[in-house]
Parts: C-alpha cells; structure tokens; sequence
C-alpha cells in the first residue's frame, strides 16, 4: 500500500493581486483565494500514483479555516484524507516555524501509517520562496528532490523512487530510497476533472482540525512569531532591469568590439585576478 | 459523510446560481424540498456580469431581514435619470430626493461576481446544496418525461422530477427542451462592454457632485454614446470604483461594422466623460449578452418537469434597465410551483403552468407584454439615439445664450436644429409612437 502525504497552501490569487503605491504592501482585500496551483499538481501527482500502486493519500495544511475549500479541492481530485492544522497560535510564521510545525504532523501520520512520499509544490505563488518543503525534509532527514517534473518508478518493495527534475540547463533522473520528499513543476501531473460522485463527496467532506490543543503537542516556542528568526526589515517594488550596454561592431570592428567588451570586464575590481589574467 | 457510488437524487434541480437559481432554490427549500444548485462557474456570479444596479423590492421580498443581512452592496442610488450626449456636450436630467428618497433606497449598485456568490450562499444557510464547476448539458428523459439532467462530469446524472432552468442569456438548454425554436436573435440580443474603473471615494464623490460615499448614481446615457445605433450607455458608482458601458443589439453592430470596445473606447473618450474617469486605473474588462427582446424572444415558460426563468426567459425590461428583479420573482414563483407540485406529486406541465399565471400577476409578464415592441420600436426609431439628444443640447444651449438676440429669432433657431434633423410631424409622430409602444397609452 501506497502512502502519498501532501503538503498544499491556499494562497491568494496573485494573478488578481495588486501593491500598494504608498506602503507597498499587497492589497489583499476582495482578493479571491486559491489552492496554489503547483500544489495542486502535486496532488494530482499523488492521487494518479495512488490509483497505479492502489493506497492513499493524506492532505494537509496549515492556515485559516477558509483554507477547507482548498482541502476540498484536493478530496475533489481524489485524495482522501485532509488535515486543517490552524490555531492562533500558528500565525505569523515563517518558513522555519511553518516546517516545524508541519514535520511534527507528518511524523504523527507516519507513526500511524507510514508514509512514503512527501509531496510539495515547488514554491507557493505568494511566497516564492521554496524553503518550506526541503525544510521539512530536513527536519525529517529525507532525501528532497526539487523542481520534480516527472515521477519514472515508485518501488515499494525495493523502496526507492525514481524522479526526474528539472534544472537550468538539463533535467536529472535521480534515484531515491523511500520515504522521500519532493518538490512539484506543474508537468508532474494534469489537474483531473473530478467525476461528479467525487465532487460531490468533496464538498460534504470535513477535514480533520489539528490545533495547539491537539491531537499532537508542539514546542510552544517554535510556533508562530515567536518560532520566526525571519525578519522583514522593508518591502518594496524592484526597479526596473535597464537594458544592457550595446557595444556596436558596425562602429568598431569585430576586434574592437571584443577589445572594448573585454576591457570593460576586466574593469571590473577584482576580475583580472578571479579570471587569472593580467589587464 | 456520503458514500461516493449514491445515485444523486434531490427534489428539485435548479440549473445555475445567478440571481434567479438563488431565488428558486431557498423557496424550494423553505418548502422543504431537497434542492440541489448546479453552477458552472468557479463559484456563483463568476460568470455572471451587469452594469448595473439591484433592486431592493425583490431582494426583500425573499429575505425580508435582507439588509440585516450585510450583503455586499456598493452604494445606495440617489440619484438617477439621463445624461444625453451630443458630439462634445451633455444634458443631464436627473432626479434625486424627494420620489426617490425611500427608506430603503429602491436600488443598490453591486457587482455581481461578489452579489451572487453572496446570494446562492444565503440559499445554501437554508439547506440547498450547491454543485459548482459544473455544467448541465442535457436532461435525463424517462418514458419522455424529464427526470433529471446530465452534467459534463463522468457519472453525471443527477435525479429530480422537476428541474428549474436558470441558465441565462444563452439558453441552450430551454432550446433542447423545444420551448423556444430559435437561438438568441442578433436583433434582440444586445453586446454590453463595460470597465470597472478605480478611483478613490472622494474623487467619486467631488466629480459626480455626491455628498458622501452613501449617496450613488445610476444613469442612463443616451445619444453619442451609440453611434445612432440602438443602444444605451450606463454609469455606476461603486464604492471605490465607476462602472462604464455601452450596449449595443448584436445586428446593429454587425451591420455598422464597429467592435464593441471601439464603441466602449469612444464613449471613455468623450470630452463630457474622460475627465470622469481621469487618473483611474482599469480593474475590469467585461462583456455580457442581454436578452433585451423581452416578449418577443420569450421561451414557452414550462413544461412537463420543468420551469425556465431569468435571462433564459428573456426576462429583461430594456427600457428600464430591469431584469435582475424579474430573474428574482420569476425564481420565486418556480420555487413555489415545484412545491406545490410536490405536494400534489404531479410534476405535469398543466400543474406548472401554476407558474405562469402567477407571474400573469406580477409586473414581470405585465411589464413584459406592455414593452412588447420596444426593441422593434428602438430600431425603427433610430432618431431617439441620435436626433433627439443632439437636439436637446442644441436647444438648451441656445436657450441659455440667446443674449443680445430678439428671442423671436432665438425660437426660430431652436425649432430649426430640430426640423433640419427631423420634419416636424415626423418628430409629432415619434413622440407618438413612443408614447403608444412604451407607455402604453
């Protein structure tokens, strides 16, 4: 049996987001809120394995209580199980306290029923940071593959995984033992269009609420603000990027060109002796 | 928690969550039926789009406690009427206070996206069961008789012994059914374009001359806004935003061969209205069909197992910019006719014809009979968005800077910008006709 978790966030609709001029904050008022759409890849990632290797999969999310309609979302797409784990006391966290808090449910869960994929999407369209689903890997000491575009082979019995990732200039097929972690692009898995029984059984579904109360305990001090050695000191808007110097050959020659072009890079401080050349 | 293989069964199906379907499914549930909404939009109101303003008589008539009830609501309208527009100058007649000055105010700007996914949700505190995501593509037949429709979704029946068709403008499903043998008609049928433009409050209200965020607009613009073709432009206050528009039959534009937002563009553009809008920032795009034929172009309204009501139907009064308020009472009184069906367990179309006679008695089939030639009487009488506004802004611009001139010659003038537009009987003949199509007398 098959055991899939998967970590999801509901974010706001950043397609729909606006920036304050003047305290260049996000206006979040009135802005409609989503499961991020690359954890909902990865779920349906988890659910097609799921339908392969037969098992289940587990949701879980920390945020408000509005975020069940993201949690019926991914019922809809076939998981079966969601936790909703929000309390009070959770808010404000950053990537630090919010891995903490979520490898805490996990190895609850696992202690249940073992798992043997940890799902993320690559980042959250809010965030854009990536940092909560390797944190989390490495608060349970897993192997994290990021950026996954493709799941090749899950072996339970041999336990090891076979995924593809994506990276700048190449994609890497990576083998891992399991229980393993994994980041999600959009092209791990098409979004399913749910059957009606299944929809319908969404959106009667009630998650599970996991709060400070229980049924697990957390660290008190590794929650919420408190938990947070993350500081935002400003925020702003970048400036635009400008466009680059054109040095024209038409002007200097090929020669000349490369001449001044080289020039100016040597210009640099500390280049000549990083490239191991003398201007 | 439901097994996933149950058959899905209720006692009344509405199809669509718009204005109408809300209305339908809470009577229904109020009479103890087991009603199931299906939505094809992410959530109700996604797919839905107006100028517009709301009516408060109809939406208290379902939820007498309505406004206790917070509905998001952009502002109250006190003041309405016409804004007439010539190429480069505007008359308005408005009215504010006084007949209009009700307590509560007779019409509410809102916008639908955030309107209806707050009305189907008022229907479902009250026991209805909303399906979004999903679209009705047929009905279920047994034996001939509708007992439920097909979705889009695998395993898609739903069961219902009568189903209550609140589809909208574009009613492919009352065209299955046969209760209407034609798709929508590009003559009866107008393309509303509108931007939903942000400006703070106060800019709002210094421009439009509002005393504070409380007070609203809602204007009809007749004249330059269309082109001499038929149709209207509108402007909205929101709370922080205006709503522009112009709407056009479907022919018209075709035959004229202008696109909408071109239209839209001009009208933005106007020396009377750009410095509305200056230094706004465009929040929204949108376009939505209107069923202006009204009568004309008004499907069968029932048959056996099934009701059709709002836009489906046709239920839009052009002249007075209403529609959502029938769309409301017409759903009413389905809800109540599929009660009352089920408490004589005959779904027949002689039982539902209930349905119509008791709209015979509100002012939606009333009204819709008595403007019954309204939008034959519009495009035969293209002067209305033409002659007439530039006409009235000749006049009153004469009349306000005739100094020096014997005012003999100033009437002169002033009956000749009209006669050089339109022969005088004609002009007699018009008001006429007006008189006879719209008023009825």
């Amino acid at each position: 049996m098959f055991h899939a978790l998967v970590s999801i966030k509901q974010v706001p609709d950043t397609t729909n987001i606006r920036i304050d001029p003047e305290t260049n904050n996000l206006i979040r008022q009135g802005v409609p809120t989503i499961l991020n759409p690359y954890d909902a890849h990865a779920v349906a990632a988890a659910v097609e394995w799921k339908r392969k290797l037969g098992g289940q999969v587990t949701v879980i999310t920390m945020g408000p209580a509005s975020a069940v309609t993201s949690l019926r979302e991914c019922i809809e797409m076939g998981a079966d199980r969601a936790i909703l784990i929000s309390d009070r006391k959770f808010a404000g966290a950053d990537t630090w306290a919010t891995s903490y808090v979520l490898s805490e449910v996990i190895k609850a869960i696992h202690a249940e029923q073992p798992i043997d994929l940890v799902f993320f999407g690559k980042q959250a369209i809010d965030g854009d940071t990536a940092q909560v689903g390797p944190g989390v890997a490495v608060r349970l000491d897993l192997p994290i593959i990021t950026y996954a575009v493709k799941i090749h082979e899950v072996d339970l019995q041999n336990r090891k995984v076979v995924i593809e990732r994506k990276t700048e200039s190449r994609n890497e097929v990576i083998r891992a033992s399991l229980p393993a972690a994994l980041t999600c692009e959009k092209e791990i898995a098409e979004i399913p269009y749910a059957s009606l029984p299944d929809l319908v059984y969404s959106l009667r579904y009630e998650p599970e609420l996991w709060t400070t109360e229980g049924p697990i305990s957390f660290d008190p001090t590794q929650l919420g603000l408190r938990g947070s050695p993350t500081t935002v000191f400003k925020t702003g808007t970048p400036e635009k990027h400008k466009g680059g110097e054109v040095i024209k050959t038409a002007e200097l020659g090929v020669e000349g060109a490369v001449r001044t072009a080289l020039d100016k890079i040597l210009a640099v401080e500390g280049m000549a002796s990083l490239l191991g050349v003398s201007k | 928690m439901v097994n996933k293989n149950e058959k899905l069964v209720f006692d009344v199906i509405v199809v669509g969550a718009g204005l109408a379907g809300s209305a339908a499914a809470v009577t229904a549930a109020r009479g103890g039926l087991n009603v199931v909404m299906v939505e094809r939009g992410v959530a109700p109101g996604s797919k839905n789009y107006f100028g517009g303003a709301l009516y408060t008589h109809s939406l208290l008539d379902i939820y007498p406690d309505f406004f206790d009830r917070k509905p998001p609501l952009e502002r109250p309208v006190t003041e309405t009427g016409f804004w007439f527009l010539s190429k480069d100058g505007m008359v308005r007649m408005t009215v504010q206070g006084g007949k209009i000055n009700n307590n509560p105010i007779d019409a509410y700007v809102a916008q639908r996206a955030k309107f209806d996914a707050w009305w189907a949700e008022q229907a479902r505190k009250e026991g209805v069961f909303l399906i979004p995501k999903t679209v009705v593509v047929d009905f279920i037949r047994e034996n001939g008789k509708v007992v439920g429709v097909m979705t889009d979704r695998a395993q898609g029946e739903i069961y219902a012994p009568v189903v209550i068709v609140c589809e909208g403008v574009n009613n492919l499903l009352t065209q299955k059914l046969g209760l209407i043998k034609h798709d929508f008609k590009g003559n009866a049928t107008a393309l509303a374009v509108k931007q939903l433009i942000s400006l703070p409050a106060e800019t709002i209200n210094t421009r439009l001359g509002l005393r504070s965020s409380d007070e609203g607009l809602a204007i009809s613009v007749v004249g330059d806004v269309s082109m001499g073709l038929p149709g209207l432009g509108f402007l909205y206050t929101g709370k922080d935003s205006l709503s522009l528009g112009v709407g056009v039959t479907l022919d018209a534009l075709s035959a004229a061969q202008i696109k909408p937002y071109e239209l839209l563009q001009r009208y933005l553009n106007h020396p009377m209205i750009a410095p509305l809008i200056a230094g706004g920032q465009l929040m929204e795009y949108g376009a939505h069909l209107i069923p202006e034929g009204g009568w004309s172009t008004m499907p069968q309204l029932y048959t056996d197992g099934v009701m059709v009501a709002g836009d489906a139907a046709s239920m839009v009064n052009a002249m007075h910019w209403e529609g959502t308020n029938m769309a409301i009472t017409a759903g009413k009184a389905a809800g109540e006719t599929a009660v009352e069906a089920h408490k004589k367990g005959d779904f027949s179309a002689n039982t539902l014809s209930a349905y119509r006679k008791r709209l015979e008695n509100t002012f939606v089939l009333k009204d819709l009979h008595q403007y019954r030639n309204m939008s034959r009487f519009l495009h035969n009488h293209p002067e209305f968005m033409d002659v007439y506004p530039n006409f009235l802004n000749d006049a009153l611009g004469m009349f306000f800077t005739g100094f020096g001139k014997p005012k003999k010659q100033l009437y002169s003038d002033i009956l000749k910008s009209l006669t050089s537009r339109r022969p005088l009987l004609k002009a007699v003949g018009d008001m006429v006709a007006f008189g006879r199509t719209v008023m009825g007398i």
